[in-house]
């Protein structure tokens, strides 16, 4: 991620000088093309992971459910509203960037990692009261793949508060502000937040 | 203040270092008569057993893994020989520099499975028996990264400006020689006896005798080119130079 | 040695006939020869790990971590040259990582980030090979020497070489992440932004991996479904990536300090990008 604040037109692809266009409009994509290659990646591995988990869900579905049926809704329902919510003041946050108002931006940053460590809070909670449930990583299938997905979700988190600081590294200096790290940086937490919500889906929801 | 202060106390270390490796060396029982990969598990938990064996091979062994990496500094003056020639990168002297690490740290495992294997004699014979297995296929099997280290000095050579180089042609023939000196011990797992075995005449005699004509060839190269570049004061603007790169 | 302008010293181009006259020549002339060296060496290592991993020794994917003494005594014994042979290759060759690594500590050197990161991942996976991969050579390799050992000791082996193997993760873990950095703060453009994040999934697979010294069975084992299969392809894609990108920056290189060009599109110029020769 380069901190290069540009005025001019961007290009549209990246490692192009800029000046050169490709004739395309300069923004076509929000943020940097390369963080889009990521999230797709991510995507599909995550999808593997999915597919291997309702692979394996349908041949033990009675274990599965009978598992599922110890997990707390409440606090995964918290989880989820907690990480729409904090994805609701990133969009506010990009948006409030891309205005040039860079006080307001800052804040809903702020806002967005401060609902992500609630997130975080409540994971963590919830792990523990598992644990003390007597239901830890090896406890039997379902729960392998449960704290396996909800672990590697908090990772991906954690990586999402590295990116806040970046974010607000960029929003904090006036001759750092560029708009498409800002918006690369917003394109990786939704993502967070997408896998966050397809989780929920699968472990809690889907019976 | 010269740069290149203290790279002689470095490279007159290595006198003292080759004592005490052909001391340690002499002293390991299973050196000095080479043990073969054919002896029974009884017969090697006899040679740990042994009083007058034991001592022998904890002390020695105790020696090893003091001074095992006591050649790492003679290695990095090495490297900084590479970095002085004529080439357009410094990615070689990396090579190099990657090659030295291997080297002492794949010894150290081998020197801790002896150790072990001496740490409790009265042990089932069959477990001594393949702790020792362990340490002599590490310490005879697993040369890469001196075959590694020969044949990039002998590529940074051949590489190097021909008018003025840092080493002269002839040591790189030598590093090939030596890196095809090692490759037959990579197999010595193939035979229990004979030519091949981990006492036998290439992966024990050829190989350890290539090393020590390596230690000793190049030490002399190495000393001669710091010598020559202290006098010359080549070693000061280089020096410099390559910190700065 | 802060060059800024680019050199090209050499003579036009390779002369046109047979190929062992060009390579020849590249031999002698080519400025870029070294870098060409450190590559090729990364293309050979990788194929010869592959066939000895997977056809000759069969270490690769893992046989099962649950089996019975008697399974993998079964194991070392039905395939005793196999191993022996294969991982004698290993042996030999080993030193080719140090190429790669070379050339990887070197495109960071390219970049216009401090000297440390460089530095940092050539020592970091300087040493990776010897748990990360030698280990499981030595353990075999014994394990596969005398026929006539007690099973339960093969067994100790066995899983001795298998998880120090898969579960050897820190190095791979961090020396990916600073790489990642190294790529996500050059300003040099020497490899695109996309790979830095490719970096952070390659560092995943080692967190994903790490289930595999709890599990003895399932999708989380050393050789399950998540811990090695989709993680094979996450590596295998980045492998592959990184040898293609590494040959890019080879071909951009231009020995200067500043961002490095783009590959020009018409084959002269590629034939003179890959000699390192002026246009």
């Amino acid at each position: 991620m380069t901190g290069a604040a540009q005025a001019g037109p961007r290009p549209g692809v990246a490692g192009q000088p800029p000046g050169k266009g490709t004739g395309e409009p300069a923004t076509a994509i929000p943020g940097q093309p390369d963080m889009w290659v990521l999230v797709l990646f991510e995507a599909l591995v995550f999808t593997a992971y999915f597919a291997v988990y309702l692979f394996h869900r349908s041949a033990h579905s009675e274990l599965f459910l009978r598992s599922q049926a110890t997990l707390n809704p409440w606090l995964g329902t918290l989880d989820t509203l907690l990480l729409l919510a904090s994805s609701l003041f990133m969009l506010r946050c990009v948006q409030a960037a891309r205005a040039g108002a860079f006080r307001p931006a800052l804040t809903s940053a702020c806002i967005t990692a401060f609902l992500g460590a609630g997130f975080l809070a409540s994971k963590i909670t919830e792990w523990v009261l598992l644990v003390h449930g007597g239901h830890g990583f090896t406890s039997n299938e379902f729960f392998a793949y449960y704290f396996f997905l909800t672990g590697i979700h908090f990772l991906h988190l954690l990586i999402g508060f590295v990116v806040i600081g970046v974010i607000i590294y960029q929003l904090r200096g006036p001759a750092r502000r560029s708009r498409e790290l800002v918006e690369t940086c917003a394109t990786y937490w939704h993502t967070v937040d997408l896998l966050w919500v397809l989780i929920f889906s699968l472990l809690y929801v889907v019976r | 203040m010269r740069r290149a202060d203290g790279e002689l106390i470095l490279f007159w270390t290595l006198p003292a270092l080759a004592v005490i490796w052909v001391s340690a060396f002499l002293l390991f029982p299973g050196f000095t008569h080479p043990m073969s990969p054919s002896m029974t598990a009884a017969q090697v938990a006899g040679f740990y057993r042994d009083p007058a064996h034991l001592s022998r091979i904890r002390y020695s062994m105790i020696l090893f893994n003091w001074f095992g990496v006591g050649l790492i500094p003679m290695l990095m003056l090495l490297v900084m020989q590479v970095r002085r020639m004529a080439h357009r990168t410094p990615i070689l002297s990396y090579c190099l520099l990657g090659c030295t690490a291997g080297g002492p740290t794949v010894f150290l495992f081998a020197d801790l499975f002896w150790l072990l294997a001496a740490f409790q004699p009265g042990r089932d014979p069959q477990l001594t028996l393949m702790f020792n297995d362990l340490a002599w296929m590490t310490f005879t099997a697993v040369v890469p990264f001196l075959i590694g280290q020969s044949l990039i000095l002998a590529l940074a050579i051949y590489l190097d400006r021909p008018d003025r180089p840092v080493f002269r042609r002839w040591v790189a023939h030598f590093n090939v020689m030596v890196a095809a000196a090692l490759v037959p011990a990579a197999f010595t797992g193939l035979a229990l006896s004979g030519p091949m075995a981990w006492n036998g005449l290439l992966p024990f005699w050829v190989k350890n005798i290539a090393i020590a004509a390596w230690i000793a060839v190049m030490s002399i190269a190495l000393g001669q080119n710091i010598y020559r570049q202290r006098a010359d004061g080549s070693d000061q603007r280089v020096t410099e130079e390559a910190v700065a790169a | 040695m802060s060059r800024t302008i680019a050199e090209s010293v050499t003579p036009p181009g390779p002369p046109a006939g047979s190929r062992l006259g060009r390579i020849a020549w590249h031999w002698r002339n080519n400025s870029k020869r070294e870098l060409w060296f450190a590559w090729y060496t990364t293309v050979v290592f990788y194929n010869i790990f592959f066939i000895v991993f997977f056809p000759v020794t069969h270490a690769q994917p893992p046989p099962h971590p649950y089996w019975s003494d008697a399974q993998v005594a079964y194991w070392f014994n039905h395939d005793h040259d196999g191993l022996i042979i294969g991982f004698a290759i290993i042996f030999a060759v080993a030193a080719m990582t140090a190429p790669q690594n070379a050339l990887i500590a070197y495109s960071m050197r390219r970049m216009s980030v401090s000297r440390a990161f460089g530095y940092s991942y050539l020592v970091m996976y300087s040493l990776s090979a010897l748990p990360g991969m030698l280990l499981l050579c030595v353990v075999l390799s014994v394990g596969a020497l005398r026929p006539g050992r007690d099973p339960a000791q093969l067994h100790w082996l066995y899983d001795f070489g298998f998880l120090s193997f898969t579960g050897t993760m820190g190095i791979f873990l961090l020396g990916s992440l600073v790489w990642m950095l190294a790529i996500l703060l050059d300003k040099n453009r020497v490899l695109p932004k996309w790979f830095g994040y490719l970096n952070l999934c390659n560092a995943l697979t080692e967190v994903v991996v790490a289930p595999a010294w709890i599990f003895h069975r399932g999708v989380f084992s050393w050789n399950g479904l998540i811990s090695w299969w989709i993680n094979m392809v996450v590596f295998g894609i980045y492998t592959g990536a990184f040898i293609t990108l590494l040959r890019n920056m080879i071909l951009r290189e231009d020995f200067g300090d500043g961002p490095l060009p783009d590959i020009k599109k018409n084959p002269e110029a590629t034939a003179s990008a890959l000699a390192g020769t002026a246009q």
